[in-house]
């Protein structure tokens, strides 16, 4: 890959918004404050299920200092939800809470402490109903109904039957069939959620709020507030981490928002810590079942994969993610029978949704593990029976996936080349071990309704360069990739670029950032914006120096003609020009962008190609184990990474060391722990387990990809994609290590000196 | 109990406040003196993004109450800038990738400089140990203990 023909794109770019982080000036929603601010807290249930008889609040309102208490009575909309089929939440409860933690009231004073005082004095009267906390137990007729309109409480399922199943597994070689957990978890991004909104004397609500989509945001608040779209602002300051889990709308936004307009005083409500890991999102607690049948060769010839999710009490994302765990399964190797059955369960837990993966990390972790048991009982390397299944570019998989760029064997290749996998495998005088493990992903998946993105430039009189984006930047780097990409197209750089992201009123609609598409999508309406930005500069250039329009250059801050670098003037000159050229000029450009190769996947097969293009990768985890003690220490990550052309090779490092991380807490740290009436037992820091430096693992990533023909200058995605190969990787290792096979995540200590001593 | 008024001295600079007794450090700083820099994680002394110096120790302000802690120097990430100038550290972390979503940024520099200046040859164990009470979610940690690392003369 040729990176030297480019200025910006594969730099190690640091990032454009850098200082102000390092200096402690960027402002994160909590850091805010408006004249007149309120303190809001939110009262949550104590029961898993109960109907809420009645709430007094008249204690709570006599208290001094306390400005307004709302209940679910006074949402004055509907049903909200992050999906238009499963609008289930109005974020203060009606009628019935169905977790420990459902909000239930909502109080807003002049200081915490006095709203904190506040809670403990509105009386709430419930009557505590049957429930259910077990996924498999809440399919079963009879069950105890979270929501009365789902039957057997399933939330959402999803089905796929492509070839035919039964058929392949009878001309099968060998078949296995295994069965996987893999534990609920929580994003622990380092910022908690927080939300100020304000409710002006015009009748119009501006909410700040560190969220990955503000459109989403817009659209759910305008439901369940009942307020018109158009009367609603929502504005994402910095963000501090998301990691999937801050797309949706959340009850402290609502609460925020409903005791603004009661009490026409901004109010802020800051969740902590506690709340954070107890009461907002974790990522699916998930069974896997796999049936896998394969030829003598091990080549897969069919696969049924089952996924049973422990959704807990709301849809949150529901269809998309229980979609995304079938449809991942069919992205890295070849496999021409496959069947998926997938269901989201609701439960009397806190609510799952979607985080980094999206569902597609825990069937990967169950695929990955159950192919290395078939390569064992076919006597075959692993990576190797990864390679004769690979994926390759031009390859259409069963559902309709294009890839239309796949550098999956030459991932596979670097990666266990680099590793010394060869070595390092086989018959061992140590505790040392060697595994591997593929996966690949989409770059944003096709949804319903609005999937573009849209961008806007302005350049001003003096040169300034401002982009307007609707994505939102959430800590992953990607204004800074935007404004690479502008500074490719118009010769500036990236620190030349003013990057203005998620303000309803101001950037145009977009997604958000989730299912990866930022890069993908943002970056190819960025640079058309920029492209356009260049064409009206560049005819301007072209009378200035009597020149032809395709002749003109922009680099190093200079326009000139090519061959004429001696009468380069420079670009913020070219700009000040464009006031007087004519009637004066604006230099302004308009992008919007969505790959027009997706199909939305048919209602009935799920056929069709959901993304524009797909990442692959290839993981080796090595791993050392102490067999007294059982722990396992996680020594090095060896990737190979095809994200076609990467623009920022210093982001897509952190990136890589970032999931590498999130995937050792994954297998060997994290456990969400669950008591007998579904709520969260471990919910601080000191006791849910997140990697910290003294668990840090060396990374080597090794970009394979070239240009996808899609992706602007051909870049695909890396938010993702990575850290679904980590965790099986590491499983498949410490197998290698020592001989003990682990289904269930989190791998602990116990387990691998039960095992050991089974052997 | 009615609220005191106290002293503080907060990056070379004394501030008079009136506070409950109660509250923590982190709370006044962030609140009264509007020295948002110094941020909250976990409230609970688990994560360390609320960390600053104290006397030139790393001290969790969260755990800290303001009441306890006149007299004494403390420094905050916005104490680092002197006279529009970065501090190395600051540079490091920008110039080496170690920034992500910068929520643990400020706490981890301070944590880092407190260790630099005791120690101005750290391995990397002893890094990543003088770290160890600093969480970040975004870079596994890489990137920060390099960008420490490069400071490190000969």
């Amino acid at each position: 890959m040729d990176w030297t023909r480019y200025s910006n794109i594969g730099k190690r770019q640091p990032r454009i918004e850098g200082v102000g982080k390092a200096t402690g000036e960027a402002k994160y929603t909590s850091d805010l404050k408006l004249p007149r601010m309120l303190f809001g807290k939110l009262l949550r249930s104590p029961y898993p299920h109960a109907k809420i008889l009645n709430i007094d609040v008249n204690k709570a309102l006599n208290l001094k200092g306390v400005k307004a208490v709302v209940t679910g009575t006074d949402i004055p909309g509907q049903k909200y939800g992050r999906f238009r089929s499963r609008r289930d939440e109005t974020g203060l409860a009606r009628e019935k809470v169905r977790y420990i933690g459902d909000p239930a009231a909502a109080v807003a004073a002049i200081d915490e402490d006095t709203a904190l005082e506040a809670i403990e004095l509105i009386r709430v009267e419930y009557e505590e109903l049957p429930a259910v906390f077990d996924a498999e137990e809440a399919m079963q007729e009879g069950a105890p109904l979270v929501h009365d309109e789902y039957q057997r409480n399933i939330c959402a399922t999803r089905y796929f039957d492509f070839g035919d199943v039964e058929g392949g597994f009878k001309n099968s070689y060998h078949v296995r069939e295994d069965r996987f957990f893999s534990q609920g978890l929580s994003h622990g991004a380092l910022e908690c959620r927080a939300a100020l909104a304000n409710f002006d004397t015009s009748g119009k609500l501006t909410i700040w709020t560190g969220t990955q989509s503000p459109y989403q945001v817009l659209r759910q608040l305008s439901l369940v507030m009942g307020l018109p779209a158009t009367k609603i602002r929502v504005i994402k300051p910095c963000v501090g981490g998301g990691f999937g889990g801050k797309g949706e709308l959340y009850a402290h936004e609502v609460a925020a928002s409903l005791l603004s307009i009661k009490t026409n005083q901004p109010v802020k409500i800051c969740l902590t810590r506690e709340e954070e890991i107890s009461f907002t999102r974790l990522r699916n607690p998930m069974t896997v079942y796999v049936k896998t049948g394969v030829s003598k060769d091990g080549i897969i010839l069919a696969q049924h994969v089952k996924c049973i999710a422990n959704g807990g009490a709301y849809a949150s994302t529901s269809v998309l993610m229980i979609y995304n765990a079938g449809l991942t399964c069919l992205i890295p190797y070849r496999i021409s029978n496959f069947k998926y059955d997938g269901y989201k369960v609701y439960t009397n837990r806190p609510v799952s949704g979607a985080m980094r993966g999206h569902g597609a990390n825990q069937p990967r972790f169950a695929v990955e593990c159950q192919l290395d048991m078939i390569a064992e009982d076919l006597d075959t390397d692993p990576a190797e029976l990864r390679m004769r299944n690979a994926s390759q570019k031009g390859d259409i998989s069963i559902n309709g996936l294009v890839f239309s760029s796949c550098e999956l064997s030459k991932a596979i290749k670097e990666a266990t080349k680099a590793s010394g996998w060869e070595q390092k495998r086989g018959p061992k005088h140590t505790n040392k071990g060697i595994g591997i493990a593929c996966g690949g992903f989409v770059c944003g998946a096709r949804i319903a309704g609005h999937t573009a993105s849209a961008s806007f430039i302005q350049v001003n009189e003096h040169g300034g360069v401002v982009l307007l984006s609707g994505s939102s930047d959430i800590g992953q780097g990607s204004e800074t990739t935007l404004a690479q990409i502008v500074a490719e197209v118009l010769g500036l750089s990236p620190y030349d670029v003013t990057v203005i992201s998620g303000d309803t009123e101001i950037t145009p609609i977009d997604p958000g950032t989730f299912s990866s598409r930022v890069t993908f999508y943002a970056g190819n309406a960025t640079k058309q914006a920029a492209l356009e930005v260049r064409q009206t500069l560049a005819e301007i250039a072209a009378k200035h120096f009597e020149a032809d329009v395709k002749d003109i250059e922009f680099q190093d801050h200079k326009v000139f003609v090519r061959g004429r670098l001696d009468e380069a003037i420079a670009f913020n000159k070219l700009a000040y020009m464009a006031v007087s050229f004519g009637h004066g000029q604006s230099v302004i450009g308009k992008g919007q962008w969505a790959p027009q190769n997706t199909q939305f996947p048919d209602k009935i097969t799920r056929y069709g190609n959901v993304s524009g293009a797909y990442s692959f990768a290839a993981q080796v985890a090595e791993v050392e184990v102490d067999t007294n003690t059982g722990e396992v220490k996680l020594l090095k990550v060896t990737i190979g990474d095809d994200c076609g052309q990467v623009i920022n090779m210093l982001g897509a490092e952190g990136q890589a060391d970032g999931s590498a991380s999130m995937g050792q807490g994954h297998a060997l740290l994290e456990n969400i722990l669950f008591g007998d009436k579904g709520q969260i037992m471990n919910p601080s820091l000191l006791e849910y387990k997140i990697p910290t430096a003294l668990d840090m693992t060396d990374v080597s990533l090794i970009e394979v990809g070239l240009p996808d023909p899609t992706g602007p200058y051909g870049a695909k995605e890396i938010g993702e994609g990575l850290m679904i190969s980590t965790v099986p990787a590491i499983v498949n290792a410490i197998y290698d290590a020592v001989g003990v096979r682990i289904t269930e995540l989190p791998i602990r200590p116990e387990q691998i000196r039960k095992g050991l001593k089974k052997k | 109990m009615g609220r005191e008024r106290i002293v503080l001295n907060v990056n070379d600079e004394d501030f008079e406040v009136l506070v409950d007794p109660h509250k923590t450090l982190l709370e006044v700083l962030r609140e009264e003196l509007d020295l948002t820099g110094t941020k909250e994680g976990c409230g609970l002394g688990g994560c360390g993004a609320c960390t600053v110096l104290i006397d030139g120790e790393p001290i969790l302000s969260c755990l800290t109450l303001a009441v306890e802690v006149q007299n004494r120097a403390i420094v905050t990430i916005e104490g680092l800038l002197k006279d529009g100038h970065l501090h190395p550290l600051q540079q490091s972390f920008i110039e080496c990738g170690a920034i992500q979503c910068g929520f643990c940024t400020p706490g981890m520099i301070l944590s880092a400089k407190a260790l630099l200046e005791e120690n101005k040859t750290p391995s990397r164990e002893k890094i990543q140990e003088a770290l160890s009470g600093n969480l970040c979610r975004c870079t596994g940690y890489n990137k920060i203990i390099q960008a420490v690392e490069s400071l490190i003369k000969g």
